[in-house]
This record gives structure tokens, C-alpha cells and sequence, in this order.
């Protein structure tokens, strides 16, 4: 590479897991009610951007859209090492499907500046649709790799392999790209000193910590609200409903010997048929 | 883009377009699942089936697709389209969709690794909705009361309802966009069901151009590894031993080997994870890029239960679960779980399981013995 890369990441902040998740009855997500992390596909997208930097040199910029409390993500993604973060935050945002998301990262792009490639995650544990990475490389009018697995940059070339049904594809693309990160690729490293001591710093003062992690609404990245929030997505919510369990009531067989353990899983099941003799 | 039309231009007209899936000469089973969704929502609305594939050297697979429902299919055979990529495939549908007097109603993908590729360019090209992963999808009305966009309210007849399972399957949601068309979804593999095929079926074949220009070949395929006969018997067999991640090596798969002996029909699956890694050769990988299984018996040793893994064996009659994790989600749909380690838990099976095998031995000398 002969130049020093520009290496764009999106990350998305979601409820926590293992907290339920608040809904609200139009089956958006009550956000103040859930705990919150980062997106745990995003740290894949996360250690790539750092990769890349470190393999080939360049400067890493996190981007989120979301509620305030949103600025944690960014500032975890500099604990990693990243160099600095915009965060679009409007309450004309609330209830952007996949569509307005997709626009309104794309304009928060173009206001951060030139990149070479834009790393996004798989998909997100909470709206799940893996889709805004392709809408914003529409938007952008990029080629695209996703499900990536693993690249490498060889002459102002993309070398990537990507996950296909039944096997897998090694795929060569040009320079900008967008490229979504598979949850098999590496993970995240740790976080590093410098970055956490840098956040410490950050946090005690609030003025360089809005040079680095830049919070941006509408107005100032020029986006048309219309095209924005409940009034520029396609889509709604209509309906949710419980599913319950998944089906499976699974008997749980813990804390004895292997010997027993065995035993009572042939006590409850009937596999006499099956074998062989 | 910035001048596009706004959101909202309501319009009841349009079929339904499947965009079906071909690989190596072979329509995906997934298209033939979408033939068989759109075809009823076609018939509900009284519109027609139009279906198109993209590809290199098609031969008779238009016909096919007639075959399993289709009316109308969109041809576009060129040799630049004869593996998937994006940008190609993206320039032929938006040129296909722009040349049709009205859009389709409705627009179906697979949620496979190409349809969800393709799907959310074409949506947002289009600045139209798309629901992702969907497994059930209908027509009705709606009518939509919420007052914070007036330009939305109203009652629609016949939408698009795509209704797909949410934060880790426990929710179904309802989405759906019938502001704009198409009305797009993509649906998750093996979950619609075909039309069966009937070889008198008649259709239209039109012939659609395939225009790229050079920034449509920014990206090239240099090599694509592909399973392609699926001689092993994975699908027929009676029980499927199957192997993650936690057996540590691919050594782990010679324990395996010795569980699955013990049954009359076995094969030997696994998680994607270990085949990436090498353990164990592709035709085994059981899940969403894999083969979907439905054994009398599955025994998962030490596999997590991603929901990728879980789509494609999650009708095995029973499911035996090893994993020394109790919060492992293989736990959440496995009929028998057993917490603990594979290296201590399967030799004790094998032991126990060739005891059965003496037992049901005994078993039949008993039975000649008594006659
Ligand atoms: C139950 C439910 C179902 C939904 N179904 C649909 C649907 O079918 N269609 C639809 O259009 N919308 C749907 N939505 C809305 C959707 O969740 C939101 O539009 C959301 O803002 C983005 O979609 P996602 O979470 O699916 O992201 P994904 O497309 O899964 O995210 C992929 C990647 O894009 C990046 N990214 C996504 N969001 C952000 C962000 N806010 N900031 C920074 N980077 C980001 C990240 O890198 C992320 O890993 C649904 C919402 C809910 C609650
Ligand atoms: C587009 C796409 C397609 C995919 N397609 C597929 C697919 O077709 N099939 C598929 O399987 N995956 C697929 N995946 C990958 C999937 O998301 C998971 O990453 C994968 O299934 C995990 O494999 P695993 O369960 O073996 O590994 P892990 O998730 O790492 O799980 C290992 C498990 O072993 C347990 N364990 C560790 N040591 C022991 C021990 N000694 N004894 C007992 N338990 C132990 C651990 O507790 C853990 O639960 C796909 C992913 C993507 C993005």
C-alpha cells in the first residue's frame, strides 16, 4: 500500500442478551429500559479495521447512529485502538428501518470524510436483518464482500474469501469497498493499555473528547429528515407476537458421573431400535 | 438518489417476481420453495408468477421453473453472469425492473448468502422495503392509524405480510411496507414448500439484455469451492453423530466415529466451525450453508447451537446435546441435554450403547429360542 488507508467501522449499540430487552407495543425497542453493549458481530468488523490498520497503516474511524448512551460503543472501540468516532444521535431518527438507517450512515460517511473501506458487521443481534452493510454500499454506490471470513490487500486490491452455501468463494475487488465481517473471522483482540488510558483521558475532559468522539445530528451532516426515522422507512412494525419456547424442552442431565449421566438419558430415551447388532 | 420519489406512492397493481437462484447448472431448492410461496400469493391477489435467473449457459432451467409454477420468466443468460456476484446481477434486475410498465407488487429472494447479498441493493436502489429472513408470508389488508407520518394513514388492501422470528426466535414480527412496491422480502431456505412439479405446466420465456459497464466488473470470482455431488449419505442416515468446536481437534472425530459405529445407519455431521478449520471435509457440515438433516437420532458433541447450525437439524427426531456449558443455546431446542465433557461423556456412551447392542442381540436369540 502506498498510502496511509482510511478505515471506516460501523457499530451499532444493542440491548443486552442476556437482560431482557424492553419492547415497546409497536415492537420497536424500548432502549432506555435495556442494558446495552456493543453489537457482538461488530467486534469482528472492529478487529478488522484494526488489522488492517496494523498490517498495512491508516487511521480507523468508529461510526454509530443511535441515543446518546450510543457513545459508549465508540468509546470501547477506542479502548481497541481505534483513532476517533462520529456519533449521529437525532430523535428524528426513532424507528428507522434498515432503509433510513442505511441513508442516514451514508450521509454521516460522506461527512467523515474520504475512506478507502468501510467494515460493518455480519448482521446485528437485535433488528437481525444483516442488511444496512449492503444498503449503505448502495448508497455509496461500492462494490461489496459479505459474509467475509478473511482478506488481505494486495495492490490496491481486495482479496477476500467469503462464505457460500456448501463451500466458499475467493473474490478480488477494487479499492473503496464495503466489506460485512463473518462471525468466523478473528476475534477481537484485547483492549490496549494506550487505548484505555486515552479514554480515561478523554473522559476527564469533555471538550477533547468532542474532538474525537464528534456527536453530529441531521442538521449538521445536511441529511433530509423526511428520509429519516418513522417517516423515511418503507417498512413497520405491525405486529409482534410471543413464539415462547423453542420447542424443545430439553431435560437436563448435570452433576453426576459420565456412567449415570449416561444412564438417565437411556432411561428417558428409546434407542434400542437404532443400534446395531 | 437525492431526487428520488417519496416514500409513500401507494399502488395495488403488480405481480409477484421471484428471483430464483441457480448454481452449477441446478435451480436452488430454495427458488422452487419461492415458486410455491408466490404462487399463492399471486392466486389470492389474482395476479401473475413472473420469475427471473440469471446465469451463464441456462439450458432448460426457465422451463423448470414454468414447471414449478411460474407464468412469466426473465431470462438473462451471459457469461459474465455465471457466478454470482453482486454488481452484475444488481445491474441486470434493476435494468429488468425499470423496463416493466408497473413494478411487481411483490419481490422474493432466499435468504441465502446470495439473496441477502443482492436483496437490500435492489431495496435500496429502489428506496423500497424489504423484510429479512422471513418464514411465513401472506396477503391482507392493513390499515394503518398511526398520526406521526399523515401521508401513511389509511387502509390498504392486499399487502405484503412478512412475518419473521426476532431476538433469537422468541418474537414473531409482522413487517410490512405496503407504501411503495415492490414489496420486498427474503425467506429463510426449507422452511416454503414447493409445488410439486407438473411438466404440462405452460409459461412465457422472455429474453432480458445484459448490459454491464465497467464499474459493474469491480469485483471478479477467482475461485469458488463448492460441494457439489452429496454422495455421502448424511440425509438418509438413521443417526448423525455430529462434532463442534469443543472436541479441541480433528483427532476428536475418531471418538466419533466410534459412537456413530455403533448404530445400524449412521454418518458423521458437523459445525461449520470445524470444517473452516479443517477437521473434517465439507460434505459433512451440517446447517444453513450445509446439509439440512432430519435423523431419528442427533447427537451435537460439543457444538454452541448457532442458529446457522440449528436450521438445519432442528427437526431431527431426538437430539442429544453434549456440551460442558449450560448456557450453550443447543440447549434451548435439544430434547436430551447432558452437561459435561465430550472426552468423558462419549466413551461412556459407546460403552453403554454397545451393551444395548448385546442386550437387543440376547434379545433376538431369545425370540428364535422360544419358537
Ligand atoms: C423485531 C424487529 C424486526 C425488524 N425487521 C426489519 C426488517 O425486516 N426490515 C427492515 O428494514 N428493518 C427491520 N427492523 C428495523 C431495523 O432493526 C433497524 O432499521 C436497525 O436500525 C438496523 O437494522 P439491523 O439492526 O437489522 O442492522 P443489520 O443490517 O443487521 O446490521 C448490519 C451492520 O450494519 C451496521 N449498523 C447497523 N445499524 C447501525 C447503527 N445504528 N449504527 C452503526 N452501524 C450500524 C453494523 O455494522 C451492523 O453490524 C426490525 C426491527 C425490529 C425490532
Ligand atoms: C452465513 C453463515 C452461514 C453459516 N452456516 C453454518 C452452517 O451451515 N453450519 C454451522 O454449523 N454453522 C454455520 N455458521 C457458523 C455458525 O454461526 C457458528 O459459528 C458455528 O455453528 C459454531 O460452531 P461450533 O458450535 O462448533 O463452535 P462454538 O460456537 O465455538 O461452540 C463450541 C461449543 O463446544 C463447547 N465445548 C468446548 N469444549 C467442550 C468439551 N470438552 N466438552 C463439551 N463441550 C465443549 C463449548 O461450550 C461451546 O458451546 C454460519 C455462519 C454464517 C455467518
Amino acid at each position: 500500500m502506498v498510502k496511509s488507508l482510511n478505515i471506516f467501522v460501523l457499530v451499532k449499540q444493542v440491548p443486552d442478551q442476556g437482560s431482557k430487552a424492553g419492547l415497546n407495543p409497536d415492537g420497536t425497542i424500548d432502549r432506555a429500559k435495556a442494558k446495552r453493549m456493543l453489537n457482538p458481530f461488530d467486534r469482528y468488523a472492529l478487529q478488522a479495521a484494526l488489522h488492517t490498520k496494523k498490517q498495512y497503516g491508516g487511521k480507523v474511524t468508529a461510526i454509530s447512529m443511535g441515543p446518546p448512551p450510543a457513545i459508549e460503543v465508540l468509546l470501547e472501540t477506542i479502548e481497541h485502538g481505534a483513532d476517533r468516532g462520529f456519533l449521529l444521535s437525532d430523535r428524528r431518527l426513532a424507528a428507522s428501518d434498515t432503509l433510513a438507517t442505511a441513508y442516514a450512515l451514508y450521509k454521516t460517511v460522506l461527512y467523515a470524510g474520504q475512506f478507502d473501506l468501510i467494515f460493518c458487521g455480519l448482521q446485528t443481534t437485535d433488528g437481525d436483518t444483516a442488511q444496512v452493510g449492503p444498503q449503505l454500499a448502495e448508497r455509496l454506490q461500492l462494490p461489496q464482500v459479505t459474509y467475509c471470513e478473511d482478506f488481505s490487500l494486495e495492490n490496491d486490491k481486495i482479496l477476500a474469501k467469503r462464505i457460500i452455501e456448501g463451500g466458499y468463494q475467493k473474490v478480488v475487488s477494487s479499492l473503496p469497498g464495503l466489506i460485512t465481517v463473518a462471525n468466523s473471522y478473528h476475534p477481537l483482540e484485547y483492549k490496549s493499555f494506550k487505548g484505555a488510558w486515552r479514554v480515561q483521558q478523554l473522559q476527564r475532559n469533555p471538550e477533547n473528547l468532542q474532538k474525537i468522539i464528534q456527536t453530529i445530528d441531521l442538521d449538521i451532516i445536511g441529511a433530509d429528515p423526511d428520509r429519516c426515522g418513522l417517516k423515511g422507512s418503507p417498512t413497520i412494525v405491525a405486529a409482534t407476537e410471543k413464539v415462547g419456547d423453542l420447542g424443545g424442552n430439553c431435560h437436563m442431565h448435570e452433576g453426576k458421573s459420565p456412567y449415570d449421566l449416561v444412564q438417565e438419558v437411556l432411561a428417558c430415551t428409546n434407542l434400542q431400535e437404532l443400534v446395531s447388532n | 438518489m437525492e431526487n428520488d420519489p417519496p416514500i409513500v406512492q401507494f399502488c395495488p397493481k403488480g405481480n409477484v417476481l421471484v428471483v430464483a437462484e441457480q448454481s452449477l447448472g441446478q435451480i436452488q431448492p430454495v427458488t422452487l420453495e419461492l415458486l410455491g410461496a408466490g404462487r399463492i400469493l399471486a392466486d389470492k391477489m389474482g395476479k401473475d408468477l413472473h420469475c427471473v435467473i440469471m446465469g451463464y449457459d441456462l439450458g432448460d432451467l426457465p422451463n423448470q421453473l414454468i414447471h414449478y409454477g411460474a407464468d412469466v420468466v426473465y431470462v438473462a443468460d451471459d457469461e459474465a453472469l455465471q457466478y454470482y456476484r453482486t454488481l452484475p446481477y444488481r445491474r441486470v434486475l434493476v435494468d429488468l425492473l425499470d423496463s416493466l410498465q408497473e413494478p411487481p407488487h411483490t419481490m422474493l429472494l432466499g435468504s441465502s448468502t446470495t439473496g441477502r447479498d443482492l436483496a437490500p441493493r435492489i431495496a435500496a436502489h429502489f428506496e423500497t422495503g424489504l423484510t429479512a429472513d422471513c418464514t411465513e408470508l401472506d396477503i391482507g389488508p392493513y390499515e394503518h392509524k398511526s398520526k406521526v407520518d399523515p401521508t401513511k394513514l389509511g387502509l390498504y388492501p392486499n399487502c405484503l405480510y412478512a412475518i419473521r422470528p426476532s431476538f433469537g426466535e422468541s418474537l414473531k414480527a409482522r413487517i410490512l411496507g405496503p407504501w411503495k412496491n415492490p414489496q420486498m422480502a427474503t425467506t429463510r431456505p426449507g422452511v416454503m414448500i414447493p409445488l410439486k412439479i407438473d411438466t404440462s405446466r405452460q409459461g412465457q420465456i422472455h429474453n432480458i439484455p445484459v448490459k454491464l459497464n465497467s464499474e459493474d466488473l469491480r469485483l471478479i470470482v477467482a475461485e469458488t469451492v463448492k460441494e457439489v455431488s452429496s454422495g455421502l449419505k448424511l440425509t438418509e442416515a438413521e443417526v448423525i453423530v455430529s462434532g463442534g468446536y469443543g472436541l479441541g481437534s480433528k483427532e476428536g472425530f475418531e471418538l466419533l466415529e466410534q459412537l456413530a459405529n455403533c448404530f445400524n445407519s449412521n454418518a458423521i455431521g458437523a459445525s461449520r466451525k470445524v470444517v473452516d478449520l479443517g477437521w473434517i471435509p465439507y460434505q459433512h457440515q451440517v446447517g444453513q450453508t450445509g446439509k439440512t438433516v432430519r435423523p431419528k437420532l442427533y447427537i451435537a458433541c460439543g457444538i454452541s447451537g448457532a442458529i446457522q447450525h440449528r436450521v438445519g437439524m432442528s427437526k431431527s427426531n431426538i437430539i442429544i446435546a453434549i456440551n460442558k456449558d449450560m448456557d450453550a443455546p443447543i440447549f434451548k431446542f435439544a430434547h436430551q441435554g447432558i452437561i459435561g465433557d465430550i472426552y468423558q461423556i462419549v466413551p461412556e456412551l459407546i460403552t453403554q450403547f454397545k451393551a444395548l447392542q448385546n442386550k437387543s442381540a440376547l434379545g433376538g436369540k431369545s425370540v428364535v429360542g422360544s419358537r
